[in-house]
């Protein structure tokens, strides 16, 4: 009798245990079909040529295009430049917006409208507006800030004057995103910690760096993670405004490759090129978490 | 080495909230001064405006007479204790005290010194080195206490510290903390709602109501010679009793009617009575001073409610006239719900309150 007690306890608490396993059951069976299956595929492609002979050839073909280091190159730069000035200018908002000064909360819906739009409309827009007869240049000359003849032309800059704007406009669209997820990291530090530091002697920008600063630090680190991954992989607003190959970016050649050239060789680049790019997102997170992991043990000392 | 004078100070929140309406008061040189009063009464407004976290409406702020009313939090020289701690989660203990000494830029062995000193004071000197989230809340306490005396604060201020403590704990941290005032001589205001926190510990006592005080005095003034019924209502475990009684005064005497009871009492002594002839007054009496009195002696029966045992004395409830009149008893007593007892007051010990104006009467018996 014991014994027969025994195992239906035992019986109970493994159900209970398979409880959890049978519950994201189907987000894992989902997961496989539709996720890593394709993704094993592509990185299985990859590695063959078209006669489906095993080969590192797509991979030698793509580090031999100088255009793969010109897209390496601007990614870089508009990732580092984008991700820091949206940063900071979002964090500012973000501190403005927590002082709760009179309309603040209406200033923060104005802020969240870029975020509602989609990328396409987003540049939708932009690519009309910055067209030589775009609203931009009748803006600017019902303001008489340019003239008929002195109309700007916006996209025909060289290639770093494209990538500001190109970052202009990205931060139009996301700083509100940063912002938000800032001021919720704000909001739950609670007023009393910095009160604190207030009276015992800080002044506002003490308070700031040794106070509110590294009580934010998940929020911050969880920000910019999201910010970077989403930025390496930067690409309709470009293709938008300047079209295929003018201003080469990483996700923009893997599109170029898969969808605009098409044929099955130009398909097996661009499978090649996803799986860098995958790599180069991981490597980037995973470097920013152990950059802003070890700037953690270093204050604690 | 400090006083700290509140003039005229009020603060306005929006237009129909006021947070603290009109406050007057003087605090001495290490004197402790307890804040007492319900929630909302405009205690931590009072705490923060002192502190410079909130801008006044209207008002002026004195510390050893120098007008600190719009100086920034950081240079007035005060400190706080806040209610949910507010200790830094991301700093050591250590780093939480050492924060306003590193920011003063005292020499580095001072403020290993002084780190030491106030966290030995405060009983945590084994902790300096863990992080806040490894602590007690009680532990947690103590860090943000010896903050506070960290910096030698001209003026302490104490919002509601205990309230977060368990009930042991909490008269534990009462003794202790008045044993770290009488060794640190910091004059401090301490916010309390809990009316026998105040009387064991303050000096004097300023009871609130609405954003104004309503009585500032020792403890022995608000429970003895309470203002109004506010105060008597809300001072004492249980706080008075209160019953509606017609005045009349003749030759012979002043005699208190009661629908259920008649009280004569000594004329002479509450001579001040006789301007309330014929008038109704409110008579208060401290559960204390409602006696048990043999059936001839008694001024009223009545049955009792229930008997709340409190090992040291126990609390009668009788239900009389459709509320509850309650007594305190000697332990030892041996009684039963549903008894019925004879009642007489301590003449000694009466209060009277204007009906109108819910204020004490002042009897002469309180000017000798
Ligand atoms: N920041 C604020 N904005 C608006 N009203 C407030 C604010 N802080 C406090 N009040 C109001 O002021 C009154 C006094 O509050 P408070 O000083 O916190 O009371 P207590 O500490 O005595 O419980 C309350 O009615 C409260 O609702
Ligand atoms: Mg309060």
């Amino acid at each position: 009798m014991a014994s027969l007690n025994l195992q239906t306890i035992l019986d109970k608490e493994t159900r209970k245990k398979m409880i959890p396993y049978m519950l994201i059951a189907p987000v894992i069976i989902y997961y496989f079909l539709f996720w890593i299956f394709p993704v094993l595929n592509a990185i299985i492609e990859s590695f063959k040529s078209i006669e489906g002979v095993w080969t590192l050839g797509n991979y030698i073909h793509i580090f031999k295009d100088p255009v793969f280091y010109r897209a390496l190159l601007n990614t870089a730069f508009l990732v580092f430049f984008s991700v820091t000035i949206e940063f900071i200018l979002a964090f500012g908002l973000a501190l403005l917006i927590n002082t709760k000064f009179k309309g603040s909360s209406f200033f923060l819906f104005l802020a969240m409208i870029p975020m509602a739009l989609p990328a396409v409309a987003v540049g939708a827009m932009w690519s009309s507006g910055l067209a030589t007869r775009g609203w931009m240049n009748s803006v600017l000359m019902t303001f008489k800030i340019v003239d008929d003849a002195g109309k700007i032309i916006f996209l025909a800059g060289g290639n770093i004057a494209s990538m500001w704007l190109i970052i202009l406009i990205d931060a139009w669209q996301v700083i509100p995103f940063v912002m938000i997820i800032l001021l919720a990291g704000l909001q739950g530090i609670g007023a009393e910690s910095r009160e604190a530091g207030y009276i015992f002697g800080g002044t506002k920008f003490q308070v700031l760096r040794k106070i509110t600063i590294p009580m934010l630090k998940p929020t911050i680190t969880t920000a910019m993670i999201l910010r970077i991954i989403s930025a390496i992989q930067i690409w309709l607003i470009i293709v938008m405004l300047f079209g295929f190959n003018r201003i080469p970016v990483l996700l923009e050649q893997v599109v170029l490759n898969v969808d605009e050239l098409g044929s099955d060789f130009f398909e097996r680049i661009g499978m090649a090129l996803s799986v860098i790019v995958a790599l180069i997102v991981s490597a980037a997170a995973i470097l920013y978490l152990k950059v802003s992991g070890s700037f953690e043990k270093e204050a604690e000392k | 080495m400090a006083t700290l004078q509140l003039i005229d100070l009020a603060k306005r929140f929006t237009k129909k909230v006021w947070g603290v309406r009109k406050m007057d008061l003087e605090v001495a040189d290490k004197e402790f001064i307890v804040l007492l009063g319900p929630s909302g009464c405009g205690k931590t407004t009072t705490m923060r405006m002192i502190a410079g976290l909130e801008n006044v409406t209207r008002g002026t702020i004195l510390l050893d007479d120098r007008d600190i009313t719009d100086i920034a939090p950081r240079n007035r020289h005060v400190s706080m204790v806040f209610q949910n701690y507010a200790v830094w989660p991301h700093m050591t203990v250590f780093d939480n005290i050492a924060f306003s000494l590193k920011l003063a830029k005292l020499p580095h062995d001072v403020i290993k010194r002084r780190v030491r000193e106030t966290a030995d004071m405060v009983r945590i000197g084994e902790l300096l080195k863990r992080l806040p989230g490894q602590l007690s809340g009680g532990q947690q306490q103590r860090v943000a206490l010896a903050r506070a005396l960290a910096v030698k604060p001209k003026v302490f201020l104490l919002d509601e510290p205990l309230s977060n403590l368990d009930a042991k704990l909490r008269v534990n941290m009462r003794t202790e903390m008045k044993a770290i005032h009488q060794q640190t001589e910091a004059t401090s205001i301490f916010v309390t709602h809990d009316q026998s926190e105040a009387m064991s510990m303050a000096d004097r006592i300023v009871i609130m109501k609405d954003g104004k005080i309503v009585q500032i005095g020792t403890p022995d003034d608000v429970y003895f010679r309470s203002a109004d019924m506010f105060v008597a209502g809300f001072i004492g475990t249980p706080p008075a009793n209160f019953f509606k009684v017609l005045c009349s005064y003749d030759s012979g005497g002043i005699v208190l009617k009661h629908t259920h009871f008649k009280l004569e009492i000594d004329a002479e002594k509450y001579d001040k009575l006789k301007e309330y002839n014929r008038k109704e007054i409110i008579l208060g009496v401290r559960p204390e001073d409602l006696l048990i009195a043999s059936e001839d002696k008694a001024v009223f029966s009545e049955q009792i409610l229930v008997i709340e045992p409190q090992g040291s004395h126990q609390v009668v409830a009788l239900s009389f006239e459709g509320s509850i009149v309650k007594m305190v008893i000697p332990a030892g007593i041996k009684l039963n719900h549903g008894d019925k007892i004879g009642l007489d007051f301590n003449r000694e010990r009466l209060h009277f309150f204007d009906k109108e104006t819910e204020k004490r009467i002042i009897l002469r018996q309180h000017l000798v």
